[in-house]
């Protein structure tokens, strides 16, 4: 099949299996769960023929909004080594999502709904990655945020999944906001919305204040959608959702997202230099923030979560650098969505097995009872804590290095502490929940989970330990992969560092949890997440409000008689003088004809 | 084939119908209107297959147009007005037969329900003459036959006053306007020396054009198709006539008869457009009636507690817009990049989509005697979810959110009237879409968040065919106004 075919079987499938299951098979649920999956597949299987057909250029760009000359939309594609490598990455991670969700959700009253909402996000995601103008990329954003309110407030009947769905859409609005004030910007500066002419029409912009407030702006979009601080306070909360979707979404795609628009824009990046540090010290600051908040939390999916904020910041730090980091960011994501989605599926069976249970002080011992799950849940720890030659070790050099290379040493510095503190959390959590005698009588009948379930851990082991290298990577991102010889010829700095944190992380955390029964520190400050959800509180509460009510009293008293209230009244009047007009009569109404007629001539004549 | 096939066919479908009613003995007559739309159906795909002439030179071309996209759209227009008017008929058959004389000994229980199937479908060949007449003996006779079969289906339902009334009104209004309609043909044939279309536009092009005498023969010729309209201020027997006329025959009416006489203004009115000596003065009476049209059609909306008045009222306000575009049209200097047609066109096929689909659920809420006041409807969504949300997709189309094709249509008209800088048309147009929002919404909300007016729970039944033509509407509402290119990029 042509590229353009494909394109649009990709883009549509998902959306035509969601508005099935919406419209039509909802009532039967594992129709339905098979058909999402199905399509799932379907979307993987063309993902894989569009790549192998290497960067195409899709020429089908449909007319959306024409108003030319000044103003087209299109649907239109783009279709380099960026974009694929990305849909391959949501397509696959996608399609492993819905094949651990048959098992896990498999008793779920919502099933259809659940399926539905996974669907709908695929579809979501596949708009924003093949997008080749930033409206479209726009909308598809904001689909991202309906259909991640839907399936992390799938469990709506429960008040703590409500809430976390409504936070993180609030939320990622704030960022949204930004993002659609920069495309405004982006747009009255360079005159264009597609990315191709912004590229070529940036170098002529002479205002680099707006400029920098515009890049700034689009990247207020990114920390919304990836969680960087300020804004990362929706994603522990979106753990609420069913464990498959927190890898989805936590993963591979949503926060990556973010990640993803600032790789395709970075030329904005390049060509804002006061953009481009902010955003470094931003993903900084978050890398930190998040490590240091993951070594006190005794969930088990949040210590993932923050992690994955952590991991994040990352990959930001390195966005931040322009074109120049833009690669290594996501060869990180790349690596990341695998490992990432690895643990979180891990995490899942290990919940399902212990009867839903997420805290691990009352697991314990699973490493004899569900040794796939613990052996797949290593594996993806090593990648994450970048033991060498795992896929993370080779991703996050390549960062480390960027960063080093382009003279920015603060967040180059920041990086190296976090990676001694996330080997220290990672082996905390795996030692707590794995090693050491069961603490609960449900850790104590936990059984391996069924292969349904464990085959998509499986695969995903192979790929956090293996995707770094170049016959898997080389087809999937535009650059990065293991390269031994440079990493031996250049053995330095970096590595030397991250080698002593990495060891360092894992001794003190031996040290510390190996045969504790009760966490041995406490510093509530990090558990308490420093606070900021209590800071946004009060602030909502006092300052929001108190706004609010006074914008309130302004709007009923001043605002409603003015504008609404006496336009009301007027209009109501015309409609009483039009309706004595209509007595019914018809000799009356003869007679207002004969009058308009006469009007009429009068006013030609 | 040739396009003129299309009216023998429908005529002859008409003939067939009033056979197969006098001859066969049909158990249930509303096999007929069931027959009609089949037929309809077959010629609406014929239209695809219409061929540009092969003699250009017949005399057939001095009164019937050459097949265009504008002239086919309109047919199609009509067509499908037709078809779902016929629909809303099967199920209001009851009512009429209710509101007739009884049948006498021994005759068809249902005797009389016969011609109220078969007429529409005169009119609807009528209509498909009015997209195409070029002539103004044509056009006069198509609007003619269009108007008298009105009467006739508007006062259908002898045994009630509300239906005779607004067929009396309807005839006697009609008539006058009819009468204004012949005499500005009249001028105008002696003004030009011709009663072709084509010739007429030269005419009135020359520099050397008598004005006065071109500027009457436009007035009268204006006052005639502003009533058939339903533009202020020739609008008044509107809500009178909606609110009495059978449900089905008030949408057919505001739908059709309004699409129809939108075409022919559209051919009439060019010629004084285009025209360098009196286009001008032309467009300048088209803006004030456009700002009335606007003014009081959307501003009487606002009281109104009759759904069908309200109807009547909001097919005013729409008949706004549309003359709005017109008057948008060619103004000196304005770069128009979207083509006043192509908007007017638009918008008669958005209006059809929405306001047929209004009808649809008000048909259906009549035949179950649900009453058609605001109240009756207060709480419908608890009674008829299905009624309920398509009833909503309907108005939000109609007061202009978007993502519907009501949207497209007014952003079009709005667009287009910016490009030619008619600031005054844009306030009013501005102040009827703000009263649009309210008193269509207003029905909205009462449906979802009131009570039931009544105790009677029970959900209204729906029959098939109703219920799939409103999902197909409710879903091309939908479709273009998400993809509005689909219909704009005829006209381009």
């Amino acid at each position: 099949m042509n590229p353009d075919t494909l394109t649009w079987l990709i883009l549509l499938l998902p959306l035509l299996s969601a508005a099935t299951i919406v419209v039509g098979i909802g009532r039967w649920s594992n129709l339905s769960a098979l058909v999402s999956t199905g399509t799932a597949f379907l979307s993987l299987v063309f993902s894989v023929m569009l790549a192998t057909n290497g960067e195409a250029v899709a020429s089908i760009a449909y007319p959306w909004i024409d108003l030319s000359p000044s103003f087209q939309v299109n649907i239109g594609f783009t279709l380099d080594k960026l974009a694929l490598g990305m849909m391959l990455i949501v397509s696959s991670i996608g399609f492993l999502v819905h094949l651990f969700s048959l098992g896990y959700m498999r008793d779920d009253s919502g099933k259809s709904r659940y399926f539905a909402g996974l669907s709908l996000f695929l579809f979501s995601m596949s708009g924003i990655v093949l997008a080749d103008n930033f409206v479209m990329m726009f909308i598809f954003w904001e689909l991202v945020g309906v259909s991640s309110y839907i399936l992390i407030g799938h469990w709506y009947e429960k008040n703590s999944a409500a809430e976390a769905g409504k936070k993180a859409f609030l939320v990622n609005r704030i960022g949204d906001f930004g993002f659609m004030t920069g495309i405004l910007l982006v747009w009255i500066l360079t005159g264009s919305i597609y990315f191709k002419e912004i590229a070529q029409a940036v170098g002529g912009v002479a205002n680099a204040g707006l400029l920098n407030a515009a890049v700034l702006c689009v990247f207020a979009g990114a920390v919304g959608k990836s969680a960087q601080v300020p804004l990362h306070v929706w994603l522990p909360d979106a753990m609420e959702g069913p464990t498959p979707v927190s890898a989805l979404i936590h993963a591979a795609t949503m926060v990556a997202a973010g990640v993803y628009m600032l790789a395709r824009v970075s030329f904005l990046v390049d060509a804002s230099a006061v953009a481009g540090t902010t955003i470094a010290w931003v993903g900084a600051i978050t890398a930190l923030l998040a490590a240091l908040m993951a070594l006190q939390q005794d969930d088990i999916k949040r210590v993932l979560a923050y992690s994955t904020l952590s991991q994040l910041g990352y990959m930001v730090m390195a966005q931040g650098l322009g074109s120049a980091g833009a690669d290594a960011g996501m060869f990180h994501l790349y690596t990341h969505a695998f490992f990432k989605a690895l643990l979180f599926l891990g995490s899942g069976a290990v919940i399902y097995a212990c009867h839903h249970e997420q805290d691990i002080w009352r697991m314990g011992g699973l490493r004899k009872r569900m040794p796939i799950t613990f052996w797949t849940f290593a594996l993806g720890t090593a990648a994450l804590i970048a033991v060498p030659f795992t896929s993370g070790f080779w991703s996050k050099e390549a960062i480390l290095e960027a960063l080093l290379q382009q003279k920015m040493h603060g967040p180059y510095a920041v990086g190296i502490i976090v990676a001694f503190l996330t080997p220290f959390y990672m082996t905390r959590l795996v030692l707590v929940a794995f090693f050491g005698p069961s603490r609960t009588k449900e850790a104590e009948h936990a059984r391996e989970v069924e292969p349904v379930m464990w085959i998509p851990l499986a695969l995903l082991a192979v790929m956090a330990v293996f995707s770094a290298y170049r016959f898997l990577a080389a087809p999937l991102v535009a650059a990065g992969h293991a390269d031994f010889g440079h990493f031996f010829s250049h053995f330095g700095l970096t590595a030397t560092l991250s080698l002593v944190g990495l060891v360092g992380g894992v001794a003190g955390a031996w040290f510390l949890y190996r045969t504790a029964q009760k966490d041995p520190i406490s510093i509530p400050l990090f558990r308490d997440k420093f606070r900021i959800d209590e800071l946004y509180l009060f602030f909502v509460d006092k300052i929001q409000d108190g706004l609010a009510r006074g914008l309130t009293r302004l709007d009923r008293d001043v605002i409603d008689p003015l504008i609404a209230r006496f336009p009301a009244a007027l209009s109501l009047a015309g409609g009483s003088v039009s309706r004595a007009l209509q007595t019914g009569n018809v000799q009356t109404y003869a007679f207002l004809f004969g009058l308009g007629v006469v009007a009429l001539l009068y006013f030609v004549l | 084939m040739q396009v003129y096939y299309l009216e023998f066919f429908v005529v002859a479908l008409g003939l067939v119908m009033l056979m197969v009613d006098a001859f066969a003995k049909l158990q249930d007559k509303r096999s007929l209107a069931r027959l009609g739309i089949l037929g309809l159906g077959v010629v609406f795909l014929l239209l695809f297959a219409v061929q540009s002439p092969s003699n250009a030179a017949s005399p057939v071309w001095k009164f019937y147009a050459a097949p265009d996209n504008l002239s086919l759209f309109f047919k199609g227009v009509a067509l499908l007005t037709t078809i779902l008017s016929l629909v809303m008929a099967i199920d209001f058959a009851p009512i009429v037969l209710s509101k007739i004389a009884p049948p006498d000994q021994g005759a068809h229980p249902q005797a009389g329900l016969g011609e109220f199937y078969s007429l529409p479908v005169f009119v609807c060949a009528g209509l498909m003459w009015m997209a195409s007449a070029n002539n103004l003996v044509s056009i006069f006779v198509s609007i003619e036959v269009v108007s008298i079969t009105f009467i006739i289906l508007a006062g259908y339902m002898r045994r009630n006053v509300g239906s005779l009334e607004a067929g009396v009104k309807y005839l006697i209004l009609g008539a006058l306007s009819a009468g204004f309609l012949v005499y500005g043909f009249a001028w105008l044939y002696g003004i030009t020396g011709s009663m072709e279309l084509g010739p007429i536009t030269e005419a009135l092009a020359k520099p050397g054009v008598n004005s006065t005498a071109a500027m009457f023969a436009f007035s009268l010729i204006l006052v005639s198709l502003a009533f058939k309209l339903g533009a202020a201020p020739f609008h008044i027997w509107v809500p009178d006539v909606y609110q009495g006329a059978p449900t089905p025959i008030t949408a057919f009416l505001s739908v059709g008869s309004k699409a129809g006489a939108a075409i022919v203004t559209l051919r009439l009115v060019y010629p004084y457009l285009t025209s360098p000596v009196l286009g001008t003065k032309a467009l300048a009476i088209l803006v004030v009636i456009a700002i009335l049209t606007l003014l009081l059609g959307n501003l009487g909306a606002l009281a109104q507690k009759n759904l069908k008045r309200l109807m009547g009222y909001s097919s005013v306000g729409h008949s706004g817009f549309l003359i709005m575009a017109l008057a948008s049209t060619s103004y000196p200097g304005a770069v128009n990049a979207l083509s006043p047609v192509a908007v007017f066109a638009y918008y008669i096929g958005a209006y059809l989509l929405m306001t047929l689909l209004v009808f649809l659920v008000l048909n259906v809420l009549n035949a179950a005697d649900t009453g058609e006041t605001l109240d009756s409807i207060r709480g419908l969504a608890k009674r008829s979810p299905f009624l309920a949300g398509i009833l909503l997709i309907a108005l939000a189309s109609l007061a202009g959110v978007p993502l519907t094709t009501g949207f497209i249509g007014k952003f079009l008209a709005f667009k287009i009237a910016l490009d030619a800088g008619q600031w005054m048309l844009i306030a009013a147009a501005l102040i009827g879409a703000a009263a649009g929002f309210y008193f269509y919404l207003k029905i909205a909300a009462s449906m979802y968040l009131d009570a039931p007016s009544s105790s009677d729970g029970a959900a209204i039944p729906v029959n098939l065919l109703t219920k799939v033509s409103m999902v197909i509407l409710a879903i091309l509402i939908l479709l273009t106004g998400i993809v509005p290119n689909v219909i704009v990029k005829l006209f381009s």
